[in-house]
């Protein structure tokens, strides 16, 4: 019997559950509209402006560093699943761990690198530095 | 070595029935599957209006509810009907159906995690849905869609502080996802296997025996220190205090739940609890030996609910005694500290387990 018809069983359930939910209160819950109700919270003031505005992510470094990581943690796997079942068969271990270790040094490598260049550190964006209420601050 | 793991549950409902057909092995992973939901759909009830209040107002020297019901446990069903029966306000601007999608998402992704946990056995009943060969990587897939309905429901919501939630979950997940997966891996290393069962059978030999008691392999005795940094880990990874930046209701008002009501923030809440008892058994099965524990075989769903309470009361300690920390900390905290340390960690246990093999 196949592991994925359970997976996706629950899936199915784990789907159904909240819109159950949203049914549910769809038929209990009053509606009265009024005026500025529907206003987006901010802080209880008109909202200024819009939100989908253009701004600086402070991690977009951090998020292309990310990525690469990521596809190394992935091809990492598979050699942490052999690694234990080949030391026993007698494999050498050096044989077994250079390649990896080289593998997450240049990497290592990398990550220095993106350290002393400040790539992981959260970008101050020039204008929060300029103005004179951050000025004390750094 | 353990015994040959239980039957699965949906197999165990086919055989019992006498099903053969495809029909009827679909038929019995949902009603397998609806048995685990609502499982976990218990365990949220419990926390959410009960527990978390009781355990909060324990920390504070406070009094919680206590007035419905012996020890104010009937305000679970009061709270429930409470909440799907608020008025759904719909903010103006907001994006649809992503900010619909959203709170399904959170739930369901959550609850997904769980067809590959093995959660012990009750009686004949082996409480585990699925066990497939990659089972301990799919678990780690589940629990990071979390991010996506969190960025979905940050985006959609015409909100800034909404906004700025959405894209803290990003910054978040960017900083800790590393580190978890690769203390993961040193688990793995142990094991030699990516399946669920096999990472937990590999925990049930013998360690060591002090005085006639003999303490089991759980990775948590083995590698204390991968413990440690797992379960820090977990904590960003489910958002919990002292990483709840997402959040963070002192300064950005919620985040991503500002915009919410009615049963769309009851599923926001739900989900996020299942999630921390997703974070709870993925923390079990890692390091503590699954659902293993004293006493028969037959009891295991015990343990297993022991060890994520346990969990959920750690998150609510941290929640009443850790500080916060900042958004650009969590990032040097991650890449200057977790996943060096994390990589540290895996090339010792790999040389450690080829020395020792």
């Amino acid at each position: 019997m196949s592991d994925w018809i359970a997976i996706g069983a629950l899936a199915v359930v784990g789907l159904l559950i909240p819109i159950a939910m949203m049914t549910v209160s769809a038929l209990l819950r009053p509606s009265v509209p009024e005026t500025g109700k529907s206003t987006t919270y901010e802080s209880g003031e008109t909202p200024t402006g819009g939100t989908r505005i253009r701004f600086n992510i402070q991690y977009y470094m951090v998020a292309l560093l990310f990525v690469v990581f990521d596809i190394e943690t992935v091809l990492l796997f598979p050699w942490a699943v052999i690694y234990r079942p080949a030391v026993q068969a007698g494999v050498p271990m050096a044989d077994l761990l250079w390649p990896m270790l080289a593998f997450v040094g240049i990497l290592a490598v990398g990550l220095v690198w993106a350290w002393r260049s400040g790539a992981i550190s959260w970008a101050r964006s020039p204008r929060a530095t300029s103005r004179k209420t951050t000025e004390d601050i750094n | 070595m353990a015994a040959a793991p239980a039957q699965l549950f949906p197999e165990f409902i086919v055989d019992t029935l006498g099903l053969d057909s495809v029909i009827g092995e679909v038929a019995a992973s949902l009603v397998a599957a609806f048995v685990v939901g609502n499982i976990i759909l218990a365990f949220t009830g419990v926390a959410g209006p009960w527990a978390k209040r009781k355990i909060t107002a324990a920390f504070t020297d406070r009094i919680a509810v206590n007035r419905i019901g012996p020890y104010g446990l009937l305000i679970i069903p009061a709270a429930a009907v409470q909440l799907l029966a608020k008025e759904l306000i719909i903010p103006e601007g907001v994006d649809r159906p992503s900010w619909d999608i959203a709170p399904v998402l959170l739930p369901a992704s959550a609850l997904l995690g769980f067809s590959v946990i093995p959660m012990g056995q009750l009686g004949p009943i082996n409480l585990h849905l699925a066990d497939p060969e990659v089972g301990f990587a799919l678990v780690f897939a589940f629990a990071s869609i979390a991010s996506v309905s969190l960025v979905m429901a940050g985006y959609a919501s015409n909100n800034k502080y909404s906004l700025l939630g959405g894209l803290r979950a990003v910054a978040q997940n960017l900083a800790y996802e590393i580190p978890l997966i690769v203390t993961a891996m040193s688990v793995v290393i142990f094991a030699g296997t990516l399946q669920m069962s096999g990472v937990v059978g590999a925990q049930t030999e013998t360690l060591v025996t002090i005085a006639g008691v003999s303490i089991p392999s759980w990775y948590a005795f083995v590698n204390p220190f991968a413990f440690v940094l797992f379960l820090t880990a977990n904590m960003a990874e489910i958002g919990r205090n002292p990483f709840d930046i997402p959040e963070a209701p002192t300064e950005i008002v919620a985040g991503y739940q500002t915009e919410y009501s009615s049963a769309y923030f009851v599923l926001f809440y739900l989900g996020e609890f299942v999630h921390i008892f997703l974070g709870g058994a993925i923390l079990a099965v890692t390091f503590l030996g699954g659902a293993s524990g004293p006493g028969p075989e037959s009891i295991s769903f015990i343990w297993f609910v022991v060890k994520i309470w346990g969990f959920f009361l750690f998150t609510q300690w941290a929640r009443a005694a850790l500080p916060r920390v900042r958004i650009d900390q969590l990032i040097e905290i991650g890449w200057k500290g977790m996943l060096v340390l994390s990589f540290a960690n895996l090339v010792l246990t790999a040389v450690i387990v080829g020395v020792i093999a």
